[in-house]
């Protein structure tokens, strides 16, 4: 008898453990769930509960972004959007890193959690193409958005694709900056808005102290496109996608692998410090977007200068674009805000908060991306100078085709393959990967 | 007869019953097995054979990614690597693991004490043991460089991480202080406890050297634990390595793709260029390395492995 009662206890539990895991199983795998059964009472609190929770919905729509909004209330441009609009937008912050993974796989699977995306460039025409995001142009007849006030980049970089997809939240631009104590100790003059790539490599060799301070440090996995599109190759061809890359890269590299070994600028390395900010070089190429970073926090005098001209003037624009799920249920909602974060005055907060001018031109005339807190710049120009010759270029590669291409020009200025073999390589694999 | 027969259909039903209970109790089990387990893998084989992109887009190219691989530079160096990589792992984690374990086997005062510091940097997540290492390495502000320089009294400035000459001790040091030696370490220890003390006692008496009766009595009576070691050693190393080496040397296996194991491979063509389909047979060239990497530790284990049945 006790034998019995335990064989049946044991087969209850087995039951048990296995409904638990198929439910779990299940749960796991279902989308959204629908509640139906019930008593009428219970239904229509359901109905209430539903009904509110769509005018709720409607009053609030969810924006992923790889930054931070800003801490202070005045420059949180998603709060301002709620006190104009009165729509809450709620901010999902995915780390910079995983960023574009993670947004293709949330339009992969047609999440819905999200209603505004900021996507990135090389992402805009793949999401279209994957009817990921909705085309905007409906939204903008009846809209206040000056669209035909763009830099001529941001318009070159939707030609193609048929429709208006996405609008640019800003337009960042790439910088020389320089410690201007150093080239006054060092008796080299400032560098200007037309200073040549032949001034730059001298001042560098000059301003090295071997052992102390680097003449420049090394370009970072933006810069290094800055100077190869500035040694004359194209980059980035939009009428197929491709990677175009040649004399340019090799002289470049050749360039930074003959200044690393003279002790110029530093090895590459697995250290992350900004030798710059430490006042350990003289000089850096970087995004425009430091300027806020560094605003008063450095302790010695700087300046920011475009980067210097070799064959062509160049830098890499940067931005996001606003564009709006197609499985977004608050799609009006979602264009309410994207029309106020356009406007003059989402755009002037977002100037400065991160100290990145508008894609639109008559807004960022306005200067209110100048950056309060450095004062030590008198080269604002710098920043409208370089956004004049800017061009989407190696952002719109996949990010695996141009890191791996910055890991051969790295492997090259540690003499471990030759600049031209390095620039080979990186072609070959941008080749097998484009146009999978 | 009738009660004899009577008694012979309980005897089977309740044989039925219990198997029917044992077969309940595996239910879960199984349930997790081809939900987590076997339904990816075979999902895995379905995505090689297209050119699925991350966003979704999905079509079938048969085995065009197998030969698109099998024509590639640097899937050719990965699986080079990934080898080189394994086996390195797996010799240095045992051998280091059987030198601790045999450190601790010896009678002395505060054995817990050093048990507890030669296990403590196991228990640290790989990625972060990855990343204090690589504030360790650092060529211009890493601490082993300052320590060499205050040591020497010269500026030193060796790039252990981004150097070809030095990468790959620095990383097969710190392989040394992951999770798996810590664990072989323990399992070593208690193989060596069942070692009979007799047979030392013999070998004593026959005047073996220390050297004589590790070789002769410890080796051969450890080995069933040597074998298991090994095998998760080498699994380890093709599953951990990419926890280690991403914060390391990036998923581009710097310098000059010198620690790009399949893994980081994986990860570069999966989430940087969105090849979801390429990335699949990548990892089904990883799971029959995996195999074939077992298959060989147990046709190996057949002639060097003693057991005592």
């Amino acid at each position: 008898m006790c034998g019995r009662v335990l064989i049946m206890k044991k087969r209850i539990l087995a039951a048990f453990l296995s409904l638990t895991v198929v439910s779990s199983v299940l749960a796991g795998c279902s989308s959204s769930v629908a509640s139906s059964s019930g008593s009428a009472a219970d239904m229509k609190s359901a109905a209430n509960v539903a009904a509110s929770s769509k005018s709720s919905r409607g009053d609030k729509v969810t924006l992923t972004v790889w930054n931070e909004p800003d801490s202070n209330d005045d420059l949180n441009m998603y709060l301002q959007a709620k006190k104009a609009t009165g729509i809450t937008v709620d901010v999902t912050v995915i780390p910079e890193s995983d960023y574009s993974s993670k947004l293709n796989q949330m339009i992969s699977t047609g999440d819905s959690s999200a209603d505004i995306y900021v996507v990135w460039e090389n992402d805009l025409r793949n999401f279209a193409q994957s009817n990921g995001i909705i085309p905007l142009d409906d939204y903008l007849k009846k809209s206040s958005i000056k669209t035909d006030d763009f830099i001529g980049a941001v318009s070159k970089l939707s030609e193609g694709l048929g429709h208006t997809y996405g609008l640019p939240w800003c337009a960042a631009t790439e910088l020389l900056y320089y410690n201007r104590d150093m080239f006054k100790a060092a008796n080299i003059s400032l560098p200007t808005n037309d200073w040549s790539y032949a001034n730059f490599l001298a001042a560098a060799k000059k301003l090295t102290q071997k052992g102390k301070v680097y003449g420049c440090t090394l370009p970072n996995t933006q810069t290094w496109w800055a100077g190869i599109g500035g040694a004359g190759d194209q980059i980035y061809d939009p009428s197929n996608g491709y990677m175009v890359i040649g004399d340019g890269a090799v002289s470049f590299v050749t360039d930074c692998y003959n200044m690393v070994k003279a002790g110029v600028m530093p090895a590459p390395s697995s250290d992350t410090a900004d030798l710059f900010a430490a006042g350990k070089a003289a000089m850096s190429w970087q995004g425009s977007w430091t300027i806020g970073t560094y605003a008063d926090k450095l302790n010695f005098d700087w300046d920011i200068a475009t980067l210097p001209v070799n064959k062509v003037k160049y830098n890499t624009l940067h931005t996001g674009f606003y564009t709006i799920n197609s499985k977004s249920k608050n799609k009006d909602a979602a264009f309410k805000v994207i029309e106020y974060l356009m406007g003059e005055e989402g755009q002037t907060i977002n100037s400065k908060s991160s100290g990145n001018p508008s894609a639109i031109k008559s807004i960022a005339d306005e200067g209110a991306w100048k950056v309060d807190g450095a004062k030590t710049i008198k080269n604002w120009n710098a920043v409208t100078d370089s956004l004049a010759a800017g061009t989407f270029g190696y952002v719109c590669l996949p990010s695996g085709v141009t890191n791996n291409a910055v890991s051969e020009f790295n492997a090259a200025l540690q003499g471990q393959k030759t600049p031209k073999k390095a620039v080979e390589k990186a072609s070959q694999y941008a080749k097998e990967t484009i146009g999978y | 007869m009738k009660h004899a027969k009577s008694v012979g259909v309980s005897a089977k039903q309740r044989k039925f019953h219990n198997n029917l209970t044992a077969y309940l109790f595996c239910v879960p089990w199984a349930i997790g097995f081809l939900c987590f387990t076997l339904f990816p893998i075979i999902f895995m084989l379905q995505v090689s054979l297209t050119n699925r992109k991350l966003n979704g887009i999905s079509n079938f190219i048969g085995f065009a990614n197998y030969i698109n691989m099998f024509h590639s530079d640097s899937f050719w160096n990965s699986f080079k690597v990934t080898i080189f990589f394994t086996v390195i792992t797996m010799i240095i984690t045992t051998i280091w693991a059987m030198i601790l374990a045999m450190l601790l086997n010896y009678k002395q005062r505060l054995n817990g004490i050093f048990q507890f510091f030669y296990f403590l940097p196991s228990v640290i997540p790989s990625v972060a043991l990855a990343y204090a290492f690589r504030t360790i390495f650092g060529k211009d502000a890493g601490l082993l460089n300052a320590l060499i320089s205050m040591i020497t009294g010269s500026n030193v400035a060796v790039n252990w991480l981004y150097d070809s000459h030095t990468v790959y001790l620095a990383v097969f040091f710190i392989t040394l202080f992951t999770y798996n030696t810590g664990q072989m370490m323990l399992i070593f220890r208690s193989g060596l406890n069942d070692v009979p003390r007799e047979l030392y006692e013999a070998s004593d008496i026959d005047g073996a050297s220390a050297f004589w009766k590790f070789r002769t009595v410890t080796l051969p009576m450890i080995s069933p634990v040597v074998l298991f070691n090994a095998v998760t050693g080498c699994i380890s190393a093709l599953n951990g390595s990419f926890a280690l080496l991403y914060p390391l040397a990036g998923e581009n296996g710097d310098p000059n793709r010198m620690t790009q194991v399949l893994s980081l491979l994986i990860y570069k063509e999966a989430f940087s260029n969105m090849k979801v389909g390429y990335a699949s047979a990548l990892s089904v060239v990883l799971f029959l390395l995996a195999c074939c990497f077992g298959i060989l530790i147990f046709i190996v284990s057949k002639k060097t492995v003693y057991y005592e049945n």
